[in-house]
């Protein structure tokens, strides 16, 4: 026998119960963020220390019932029917709102019927007291024979007491059996016990019933057992729908009388809540949207005007370092590997954090005032028309900062078609990796910046924007009617009470969500930022640089020490690595674009992230470590000229190279990430080859119609 | 006063009713393990037009429904 292990709680409750904030208070920063095996559900660990005993803490999704309807849900049936899983509960801290105790009550009541040890926690004891309801907790208490525990887990009132009880749970090990809450049909007995009497290891009637539901959905069942189950719920009519409305409703009426007595109204509710008045505004068919779209623009404002100021601060401290590291180090290539390759990469993971971070703590805000439940109501329609669910509001906006944690938000649609679609079309929002390119080349497109009130450029840019959020629209609609489903779909979304945010939660969401973005998105683009450093750095023919260096010199004596000599031997090193190779063997491709080698090998170091296409064009261009100075590698670009002697940088070319940024996947996390969460390498592929298919004929398109 | 049953979709902007039923089984399953049980008073707060979803109270729960569910629930005006 293995020593026992520490004790392990999971949290359990509906949505809105809470549960997070007690989480948070419980396990504090000593909390981490990994994936349930075989599904991309977030899973929250933790764990805190009593008297010396460690406590291990899971976060479980928040679910109405054991009979779920999305993959988060799903999780928490997955794992309470199957005492083998490695997150199988010694005990559950079940978390209710108190102020809704007759609908938060009904899931513990199935878990109770489990026979797992439990913990009631009523959370939210200050609302119910300003709402001037008392609550005979004593009552309640001896009606479900366990003790109850009263948390303001807002304020942590009432987390000592919980702690106490986990230990004081954790020192016992006999499970007094409880009479079944839930008195099933006979048909249900009859089958419970059959299910038991073949399968041993099903521990209680409860358990049986539930499998007999939910066999085929389960993964941890095998097929002898699925085939067992499967014989036994035919033999005796078992009906799936039918029996879960008759176990739900059962269990609604015994618990009614007992909340009746529970509850005490000391004076009647107000005509209208605090809630009420602020939705009329809110949710309104007018002023709703409107409001929506104010929002949006507050949240990109505060991105472009807040973040540059740390993303040029992260950039400039990278370039000191990279020149101090230089002058130290000599130049020698291991020199090189460092500074630009893994700084280089480092600093293009670490420039995208403000942004990430002011956009995530907007998401959060909403989230925690209950905001976000208002937006997916408002859009649900219009999202449905084109095949979207209306939680995919919420990716398509975050896609405006980063198409990752966007893609990462769709795990709560619940129908898998609407969250594949989500995630296919979102990468076509225009993500602020592609603003510094859209900077560069909008010069090019139009000259004036000011015509009376209207900023040219300003108009460009918004029309790139609305040709990315159009097009991932119309994508959403031809994929919805190519892919086929079976699956019904709901909105059927309770909308939570607005409440103050809770600064602890936000902060520590917050935190966990940009160590997300580090940890999943940092990795690729350190990979590929080294790798095509490999390809810039070496070349398959080294004299080449040799001998156009020594020409240079003879003709340019005076100048051989200069930094325009320096930046020249850049340049010249990597037109002949085996990027400049690459760049000039796709050339043929690409031309029909109006591209040359040159921009093929922007093109291909964009993968990393799109911006390093500007880095990339400095490099090119002889402008070296100036990469920050849009305006040299601009007047560098309209020297530019093609073979014939006419300028390269036109119109038709700046503008085809603009919408290629629009349409075309040039980013390797987000391919990865795609992966991940469709659990196939199919989507990715399928999506890379889409947009880049759509990138291709469009910028041909438009630059034959201007040139 | 002779009270109607009729469908929840057909309700104005601000009446209530008596839910009785959900006559879609999938839907119910859903429904009813939120709390919208037969019994309860439903309000129909208010809604987007051409279509969109519908904004229901069921006593303190605040709910967004689309019409496609509202189709489904049977409520006794009030």
């Amino acid at each position: 026998m293995l020593p026992k292990q520490d004790f392990k709680v999971a949290l359990i409750g509906n949505p809105n119960a809470g549960k997070s904030s007690v989480f948070n208070n419980l396990t504090g920063l000593r909390q981490k963020v990994g994936n349930f095996p075989g599904v991309t559900v977030d899973k929250k660990t933790g764990m805190f220390v009593i008297e010396g005993k460690t406590i291990n803490v899971i976060d479980l999704p928040g679910t109405y019932s054991l009979y779920p309807n999305s993959a988060d849900e799903r999780i928490v049936l997955n794992i309470i029917t199957n005492p083998n899983d490695n997150s199988f509960p010694d005990a559950i801290v079940y978390i209710a709102d108190a102020t809704q105790l007759e609908r938060h009550l009904l899931l513990f009541t199935q878990l109770r019927d489990l026979n797992i040890p439990t913990i009631l926690c009523l959370n939210m004891m200050d609302i119910v007291e300003e709402q001037g309801i008392n609550l005979d907790i004593k009552k309640l208490e001896a009606y479900f024979n366990t003790d109850i525990i009263s948390l303001n887990a807002r304020s942590g009132s009432g987390m000592q007491e919980l702690k106490q009880q986990i230990l004081l749970l954790s020192n016992m090990s006999v499970l007094t059996r409880k009479k079944m809450f839930y008195q099933p049909q006979p048909k249900e007995l009859e089958m419970a016990e059959k299910i038991r009497f073949e399968i041993p290891e099903v521990r209680s009637t409860y358990q049986a019933i539930l499998l007999a539901h939910h066999f085929n959905a389960l993964p941890h069942l095998n097929t002898t057992w699925k085939e067992t189950i499967s014989k036994i719920t035919k033999n005796v009519g078992f009906e799936d729908l039918r029996f879960q409305i008759t176990e739900t409703l059962q269990r609604f009426n015994s618990l009614q009388p007992i909340i009746q007595e529970v509850v005490i109204k000391k004076k009647e509710n107000a005509e209208k809540t605090f809630t009420d008045v602020i939705d009329e505004v809110v949710t309104h068919a007018f002023w709703g949207p409107i409001l929506f779209f104010g929002i949006l623009f507050l949240i990109f404002q505060s991105i472009f005007t807040f973040a540059e100021i740390p993303k040029n601060g992260i950039e400039h401290l990278f370039i000191y370092t990279n020149t101090f590291i230089k002058e130290k180090l000599g130049d020698f290539w291991l020199t090189d590997l460092f500074t630009n390759g893994i700084l280089a990469g480092l600093s293009g993971v670490l420039a995208f954090i403000p942004q990430i971070m002011i956009l995530f703590l907007f998401i959060t805000l909403l989230e925690e005032v209950g905001y976000m439940a208002r937006a997916v109501y408002l859009f649900d329609r219009v999202m449905q028309k084109v095949g979207l669910n209306g939680r995919s509001i919420v990716a398509l906006v975050a896609g405006g900062a980063c198409a990752i944690p966007a893609i990462m938000s769709t795990r709560t649609i619940s129908n898998k078609k609407e969250r594949l679609i989500t995630i296919l079309v979102t990468p076509f929002i225009s993500c602020s990796a592609r603003i510094p390119v859209y900077t560069l080349l909008v010069g090019f497109v139009v000259q004036s910046t000011h015509h009376g009130f209207f900023n040219e450029q300003g108009l460009v840019f918004t029309g790139l924007y609305l040709l990315g959020i159009v097009t991932a629209l119309s994508a959403s609609f031809v994929l919805k009617k190519i892919l086929k489903t079976e699956e019904n779909t709901f909105l059927a979304l309770e909308l939570p009470s607005y409440k103050l945010p809770h600064w602890r939660n936000v902060f520590l969401t917050l935190y966990e969500k940009v160590k997300t973005f580090i940890t999943q998105a940092g990795s690729t683009i350190m990979v590929v930022s080294i790798f095509l450093w490999f390809l810039a750095s070496f070349s398959p023919s080294p004299k080449r640089i040799i001998t156009d260096i020594e020409n240079y010199k003879t003709t340019h004596t005076s100048a051989s020490d200069s930094l325009t000599y320096q930046n020249y031997e850049s340049s010249k090193k990597l037109e002949y690595s085996f990027a400049g190779y690459l760049g000039k063997a796709i050339e043929p491709v690409i031309r029909p674009l109006g591209f040359d080698w040159k921009i093929g090998i922007a093109l291909l170091s964009s993968f990393a992230a799109r911006e390093v296409f500007v880095g990339t064009m400095a490099t090119i261009y002889s402008v070296g470590d100036a990469a920050d100075n849009t305006e040299t590698i601009r007047d560098k670009m309209i020297k530019e000229k093609r073979p014939d002697g006419t300028p390269l940088y036109t119109l038709a070319t700046s503008l085809s190279l603009l919408i290629f940024y629009v349409f075309a996947l040039q980013c390797m996390s987000t391919l990865a990430v795609v992966q991940r969460e469709t659990k196939s390498w199919f989507w990715p592929i399928i999506q890379f080859i889409f947009m880049g298919l759509l990138a291709y004929v469009s910028s041909f398109i438009v630059f034959r119609l201007f040139s | 006063m002779a009270s109607e049953i009729g469908k929840l979709s057909d309700f104005k902007d601000g009446q209530k009713g008596i839910l009785k039923s959900i006559d879609d089984d999938a839907i119910a399953t859903k429904l009813i393990s939120m709390g919208m049980l037969p019994g309860k008073i439903i309000e129909l707060v208010r809604r987007i037009p051409f279509g969109g979803g519908i904004y229901v109270k069921v006593e303190d729960m605040v709910m967004a429904l689309r019409i496609v569910e509202a189709d489904h629930i049977i409520v006794e005006d009030l």
